[in-house]
């Protein structure tokens, strides 16, 4: 038996190099042999889909890219989801970007969408691109479009855009979309531009973000939330068209566990070695 | 006078101005407010991000100068700061080619000819051919040259047009699997190395949660097992836990955690037999339902955990923070706080 304890107090104060490498296993296991995990949309992911569904076809919805490169595998997914099932419902889509980055990610989605739509630029959707100022360009868009983005980013005159023509402020939106990573994001966008003008607005936002915008979504100011990347393999469930973050669950699924594991295995040495020391 | 007291008169008067904005109903007031100001703010910001990248660049080469730590890695600062410069401003590196009147019985021939160009699938840029008579290859070249040898090679087919893509677009210009050198530069140096920093945060939790979420007191204790439900509730292998399972591990736990308490340990064993007991026969009787007792249920817990607790704990966070900004914003106004203009 104290042979085994001394094992434990051992194994207790492991390098925390064995703990990266097994964390590095659980995440990478399930993504080379892929293991197909049930997804059960939450509530607040249904949300987000009937408020969606609610619309009319040919409703504006303004999307906003608010993420970069090291938040894309939990957002990204969320947007192609999005704009699948805004395109599948024939909304028209305008997007814009809060970040410099988010103006890839924007181009990198409308790609996507345009190899798997017939979609035509400037009619179906059309792409504002990044300008600076965070809460400003938010204020901005509440007040006064055309004097914020003169051109878009393809460097067309706004004026000469079909889908632009009636769009001078955030209240000619039928539906505003958050897709954010942080600041400037869903948070400003509530209070800059849809609290103000009651226009009904939605999110999807990392899972780190949740606990600064969950009391909006509470209070009914934000139509459901999309919590990180199991938000959006849930709403890859909702649209049917199973994507990069369904694939993604079971790794993230084993690398929860694993760390679960670590912390219920880190207390019971922690309570042995406490036991030891007392008896000494 | 010029370096302290007008500063602090714009300040004085713009924050007047914007503060009386949401109180006085005057048309002149509002517009500044709602439009100009934030115009203000715009131009000032795209200013800023200028100040900030020669800032950026004053800093590296000062390290370089002066030779400090790790002045080395300021190097590839200086010359990734350069390089982008380059791609953004100096060279588009982005053309496209354009092909029309090829006649139906070369389309196979021409189809070969671009996919070979362009490592592109030649089903794909038939069907692309057969569909437009004014047809754009998928691939957008990063020089002149490039896209002038394909246009010489198809020039016997057809009329070709070398396009420059527009100055502004040709950062997120995208074609099949080929865009400009910016584009290049943000999708095969950024993204990684953003990805690659952001994926090692997942890493550093592990060992965190090992070494720091102990059981040494009540606090403690509450962060844990909140740290733990959130975790297993929040993906889907926590709702593949049966709520029953957690309700036994739960009754076991009471069971340690009042055996210290309490002398007779045949209380103790009667109550955990007892509990166990009343949650079998529960069980048995409501047919052991995978998502009830909800109370046991990862995904409930984590749910009523996000609604409840965090959403009181954002908001007293939240209110704290308003009534700070707005103290801090009163005594900018009245020139109380004058740390923006760089005093102590």
């Amino acid at each position: 038996m104290k042979k085994f304890i001394d094992i434990l107090i051992k194994l207790g104060s492991v390098d925390r190099r064995y703990i990266f490498v097994l964390v590095g296993l659980s995440v990478l296991i399930p993504l080379i042999w892929p293991i197909n995990i049930p997804i059960r949309a939450t509530q607040q992911s249904q949300n987000v889909f009937n408020a969606i569904e609610g619309l009319a076809p040919n409703s504006k919805v303004l999307v906003s890219f608010e993420y970069g490169p090291s938040t894309k595998p939990e957002i990204h997914p969320m947007s192609l989801a999005l704009l699948r099932q805004l395109f599948e419902n024939g909304l028209k889509v305008y997007a814009t970007a809060l970040w410099p980055d988010g103006l890839f990610m924007s181009a990198d989605a409308f790609g996507t969408m345009e190899s798997e739509y017939d979609l035509e630029y400037g009619v179906d959707y059309v792409n504002l691109g990044f300008r600076p100022g965070n809460e400003a360009v938010v204020k901005g868009i509440a007040a006064d479009i055309p004097t914020l983005y003169t051109t878009d980013t393809r460097g067309i005159q706004i004026t000469a855009i079909p889908m632009m023509k009636g769009i001078h402020d955030v209240k000619d939106f039928d539906f505003v979309f958050s897709l954010s990573a942080g600041y400037p994001g869903t948070k400003e966008w509530v209070q800059y531009a849809c609290d103000p003008h009651n226009v009904p607005m939605s999110t999807g936002c990392t899972s780190i973000q949740v606990t600064e915008v969950i009391p909006y979504v509470e209070h009914g100011q934000v139509k459901g939330i999309l919590a990180g990347m199991p938000g959006a393999a849930e709403y890859e469930k909702l649209v049917n068209h199973p994507g990069l973050a369904t694939g993604m669950m079971a790794a993230q699924s084993f690398a929860h566990l694993v760390i679960v594991a670590f912390i219920i295995f880190g207390n019971i040495t922690y309570f042995v070695q406490r036991k030891r020391d007392q008896k000494k | 006078m010029m370096k302290r007291q007008i500063p602090l008169l714009i300040v004085i008067v713009v924050g007047l101005i914007t503060l009386f904005g949401h109180f006085f109903s005057n048309q002149g007031i509002q517009n500044f407010v709602d439009n100009d100001s934030t115009q203000w703010y715009d131009i000032i910001a795209s200013f800023a991000i200028f100040l900030g990248a020669l800032n950026l660049l004053k800093l590296q080469l000062m390290k370089i100068y002066k030779k400090q730590n790790n002045w080395q890695y300021s190097i590839l600062a200086v010359l990734g700061f350069f390089f982008a410069l380059f791609a953004g401003f100096l060279y588009r590196g982005a053309y496209t080619v354009s092909l029309s009147g090829v006649a139906v019985e070369n389309h196979q021939e021409v189809a070969g000819i671009i996919a070979t160009g362009t490592h592109n699938n030649v089903a794909l840029i038939t069907a692309g051919l057969e569909g437009n008579d004014d047809y754009t290859i998928p691939m957008v070249f990063m020089t002149e040259g490039g896209a002038e040898a394909l246009g010489e090679d198809l020039s016997s087919y057809g009329a070709t047009v070398i396009s420059p893509v527009q100055w502004g677009a040709h950062l997120t210009v995208k074609l099949g699997n080929s865009g400009s050198l910016f584009w290049w530069i943000f999708n095969y140096i950024f993204t990684p190395l953003s990805a690659t920093m952001f994926a090692l945060l997942a890493f550093f939790v592990a060992s965190a949660s090992y070494r720091a979420f102990r059981i040494r007191n009540f606090e403690a204790t509450l962060l844990l097992s909140a740290g733990i439900i959130l975790m297993l509730g929040r993906v889907p292998v926590g709702q593949m836990i049966s709520p029953w399972f957690v309700g036994f591990i739960f009754i076991l736990a009471m069971g340690a955690v009042i055996a210290p308490m309490v002398k007779n340990k045949f209380i103790t064993v009667s109550i955990v037999v007892a509990g166990i007991a009343i949650l079998t026969v529960w069980g048995v009787l409501t047919g052991w339902d995978s998502t009830r007792p909800a109370i046991f249920y990862f995904p409930v817990l984590q749910e009523w955990i996000f609604n409840v607790p965090t959403t009181a704990g954002a908001r007293a966070i939240m209110i704290g923070i308003g009534l700070g900004i707005v103290g801090t914003s009163f005594r900018i106004i009245i020139g109380l706080e004058r740390s923006f203009l760089g005093e102590k």
